[in-house]
């Protein structure tokens, strides 16, 4: 009976007797072991197994009634094909580029100008920070009362001169409605992790650049963007996964429509799901999106891990 | 973004003079700040205001120009019509309870497994540290179709559990907690275990207690999310008795679409309960999300 590898162990503690030893270090693991089994079980049954799932039904025909029928890639090939996928796909991708980009300078822009000496600092904050505070589907009932054609929107806007927009209505700006109030509503979350980010940043590297005489902007390009770089990786990637995400606001505030134009692709797959009954194409739908969000966070990660190489 | 990889280049001279020149400057900046911030918390806060004084304005007044900014007199009617026209006390209370009962449980798994996962050697313990990590990157629109096959095998359609149990813990709070623990020394444990103490006496009196920072955060954190939560409660309920607060409040809508007033005030409602949480946790909440930018 030899001791296992626990000469790394620094967690345990080291009794004269070897045997005792072994036997303490082993009842040690298997606590430790036990406690993180309800953890991996859950996590198996309720994320794992609907995964593995999902590659399974997108290979089948299945409508609920009928047993499932095996139909091999014929869901993917005929989504190809649908005109009203391809549709989907591109508003989502419109939703994820155009509501991500502008959050980016915003969110950190905010917090720069946070982070310095400011009267009234907290108070200020809180009221930014206001919109994460917002249930979702609260957010939507919400604006789209203010999006009425003589809702408070367009009043505002006419104080500027601005004709009244049909925001919900019209096909042509019922998805810049919707990606308006998903950054009204990103910029502040992003904003909080910008701002632990900065403050992260020792003083010292300021102050150096102070005696230098380095100017506000060089110093923001110089150091404080070099330094967050593994925040900005981060929210990058966060936003992205949570724009492929979004569902709540677009289904109650439009339903996808008018004529498509908001139905992105969560909101595609739960209707194909649980209004048309098609769990294999649906399941399908979900495999593409899967596909997305690992791809796109594999792409960001290499991107930035490369130009740290180059430095 | 090639520009921002440079080092730090040959530093221009200070052409500056310091002193109070400079300080003006400093000062012209801290009120250009302060009025660049001001405009975004009324872009930020209109909506909040609009919502609580629409649910106090007469259908009649409700789009009337010039605006009515401060609705006069108030009018209260439409909490009282809202409240009655559907069963908001209920959906409250199923709301809070499947957000307790899903902080509560993550709270306990979450900091186990983080526990697990810093504090002891076994076999495995990199790769399920993966795993539980990997999981952050699959959303739930991804597996929701087979996820409602499993719970319809359950016959868990239509409850409680099946509200609850999908989410008793989460890869980003196990992610949370053990980043938390990295920073307790293993000293306090080893000497624990010297006293006596048996495992779960260190974990529950000694780990625990030192973990307050994160738990408040993830509890928060958790909390808001479960409150929010729409498309699974959407898929798996049907039965009136067991909707969450969005379920009824996006069914309110369909039903009274265009009675402003009262979805203004139920509005309110399902958003008062984040509010006070938010005041009364103000850190907590931020440093909850802050967390959510914690790296490795």
């Amino acid at each position: 009976m030899t001791a296992p590898a626990s000469s790394k162990d620094r967690a345990v503690s080291v009794p004269a007797v070897r045997g005792v030893r072994w036997s303490l270090a082993s009842k040690q693991a298997a606590f430790g072991v036990a406690i993180i089994v309800p953890t991996l079980g859950i996590l198996a049954i309720f994320r794992f197994l609907p995964m593995v799932q999902a590659l399974y039904l997108s290979l089948t025909e299945y409508d609920l009634v009928h047993p499932p029928k095996f139909a091999g890639l014929a869901n993917f090939a005929s989504l190809l094909q649908d005109p009203l996928f391809l549709k989907s796909a591109r508003v989502s991708l419109m939703y994820v580029l155009f509501s991500v980009v502008p959050v980016i300078p915003l969110s950190l822009g905010l917090a720069a100008l946070f982070n310095r000496p400011l009267w009234l600092r907290n108070v200020l904050r809180s009221a930014v920070f206001m919109p994460v505070v917002m249930p979702a589907v609260v957010m939507a009932v919400v604006w789209t009362f203010m999006y009425q054609q003589d809702g408070v929107v367009n009043t505002i806007l006419s104080w500027f001169g601005v004709d009244p927009v049909p925001w919900l209505r019209s096909s042509a700006t019922s998805l810049w409605a919707v990606i308006l109030i998903g950054i009204w509503r990103a910029t502040p979350y992003y904003m909080v992790i910008f701002l632990a980010g900065l403050q992260a940043i020792p003083a010292d590297y300021y102050d150096a650049a102070q005696m230098d005489g380095a100017g506000t902007w060089a110093t923001f390009w110089h150091i404080t963007l070099p330094l967050l770089r593994p925040t900005l990786l981060l929210v990058i990637v966060m936003n992205v996964i949570v724009a492929m995400k979004v569902f709540a606001v677009p289904l109650i505030m439009t339903g996808g429509g008018p004529a498509d134009s908001t139905r992105v692709l969560p909101l595609f797959i739960y209707q194909t799901a649980f209004e048309f009954f098609d769990m294999g194409r649906a399941a399908a739908m979900s495999v593409f999106l899967f596909v997305a969000v690992m791809l796109f966070s594999f792409v960001q990660v290499r991107l930035f891990t490369r130009q740290d190489d180059n430095r | 973004m090639t520009n921002a990889t440079g080092t730090v280049g040959p530093r221009a001279p200070a052409k500056r003079p310091a002193g109070s020149w400079r300080t003006l400057r400093k000062r012209q900046g801290s009120i250009v700040a302060f009025i660049v911030l001001a405009g975004v918390a009324c872009v930020t806060l209109l909506p909040f205001y609009w919502m609580a004084s629409s649910s106090l304005r007469t259908m009649e007044t409700m789009f009337s120009l010039p605006i009515q900014w401060i609705p006069d007199p108030p009018n209260w009617k439409a909490y009282v019509l809202a409240w009655k026209a559907q069963d908001f006390s209920r959906y409250l209370l199923n709301s809070g309870f499947v957000a307790v009962a899903i902080t509560l449980s993550n709270l306990l798994l979450c900091s186990l497994a983080g526990y697990s996962l810093t504090k002891f050697r076994y076999r495995g313990r990199g790769v399920m540290f993966l795993l539980i990590l990997s999981t952050m990157m699959l959303p739930l629109e991804v597996t929701m179709v087979p996820l409602f096959l499993i719970i319809k095998k359950l016959e868990w359609a239509n409850t409680y559990q099946g509200l609850i149990v999908p989410f008793l813990v989460d890869g980003f709070g196990v992610f949370l907690m053990r980043q938390y623990m990295l920073s307790i020394p293993n000293d306090i444990i080893d000497s624990a275990r010297i006293d006596g103490a048996s495992e779960l006496r260190i974990f529950w009196m000694i780990v625990l207690p030192l973990c307050k920072p994160a738990l408040v955060a993830l509890a928060v954190f958790t909390f808001r999310e479960a409150w929010d939560m729409y498309i699974w409660p959407l898929i798996i309920i049907t039965k009136d008795s067991l909707r969450t607060l969005p379920l009824g409040i996006s069914l309110f809508m369909s039903s009274y679409g265009t009675s402003w007033d009262q979805l203004m005030a139920i509005a309110v409602i399902g958003t008062l309960p984040m509010i006070l949480l938010f005041f009364f946790l103000q850190r907590a909440f931020i440093q909850g999300i802050a967390a959510t930018g914690l790296k490795e």
